[in-house]
């Protein structure tokens, strides 16, 4: 049986592999599975943390995604970086989806005011501490801001790219990212 | 919003001093390893019959003792494109546990459980 996408001799290993899950070889499909899994794994739990109850369900979402377009993949790249950038999409599909929701009622009507800035992290010399701390804090907030600010901070997407990304306006997305810093320092002050 | 820059200051020292990439755990849980492995199988099955497990044993790969029975079996090529794993015990173990007690030689679920 000549697999639909590469109708050439496949060349290397990856090509391979590929080759025998499109002719719905079982064993392919686990080695597939067994190679790539923690890899991608391992990058969605870290664009996800400090919340991880999504991350099995996302995995698994770039595997299908990955056999859906199996006939795309071209044998320039290795499989496993192939795999990396249908994970980076699918991770920044469930962001977009997010950041698209309408605001939390109760932040919107809270809106503190802080004259200074905190958090003190200079009053943190252990950063196992203020590790723990700041993903207790992320943890604690609403989905769209946790996941605003882990855009914004943690993965250095700016506000022009995440508006691009969203659909929104810059000037929207500040106001989300204000709104975000504010709500995450009233919980790291009352925490 | 009057202290935007030394908030996003502030914001990327946290960033910094707090990286994702650390807390990372090493490996895929067995247990979500088996859940994509029935998962892909089940579409391909969806989309036409599997390669015949007389096909696998050809190009080189593993089967578990009851595949290897299948094959002996006098039954036609048909009958060995089904998916066996679909009733089998270590599946339903693989897919439940996170340390399932299977050791078959040749048993993706037994390997995913393994690594």
């Amino acid at each position: 049986m000549v697999p639909p996408a590469i109708q050439d001799q496949p060349e290397t290993e990856d090509q391979r592999l590929i080759a025998a899950i499109q002719c719905k070889d079982r064993k392919a499909t686990a080695e597939f599975v067994s190679r790539h899994a923690d890899a991608i794994y391992r990058y969605v739990y870290a664009r996800l943390v400090p919340r991880t109850d999504r991350v099995d369900d996302l995995v698994q979402e770039v595997f299908l995604a990955a056999w859906e377009n199996l006939s795309e993949y071209r044998g320039t790249s290795s499989l496993q970086s192939w795999l990396m950038g249908i994970a980076r999409h699918k991770v920044e599909d469930y962001y977009r989806a997010h950041l698209r929701e309408p605001e939390p009622l109760e932040a919107t009507e809270q809106g503190p005011n802080f004259a200074t800035i905190s958090p003190d992290l200079d009053a943190f010399l252990d950063s196992e501490r203020l590790q723990k701390k700041t993903w207790q804090v992320l943890v604690n907030l609403p989905e769209k801001y946790r996941l605003a600010l882990l855009w914004r901070y943690w993965d250095k997407c700016s506000a022009k790219e995440m508006a691009a990304r969203t659909g929104k306006t810059e000037k929207a997305i500040e106001r989300l990212l204000a709104r975000a810093r504010d709500q995450f320092r009233w919980i790291w002050d009352h925490e | 919003m009057n202290n935007e820059a030394p908030e996003t200051e502030l914001f990327e020292r946290l960033a910094e001093s707090t990286d994702r990439w650390e807390i990372n755990p090493a490996v895929a849980p067995a247990r979500l390893k088996a859940r994509i492995y029935s998962t892909l199988v089940r579409r391909q099955q969806e989309s036409g019959p599997l390669s015949s497990l007389t096909e696998t044993k050809a190009e080189g790969r593993n089967l578990c003792v009851f595949e290897q029975v299948w094959t002996l079996a006098p039954v036609g090529e048909t009958m060995k494109r089904l998916n066996l794993c679909r009733v089998c015990h270590a599946r339903l173990l693989a897919e439940k546990m996170e340390k399932a007690p299977i050791y078959w030689s040749g048993c993706p679920y037994a390997d995913f459980h393994r690594a």
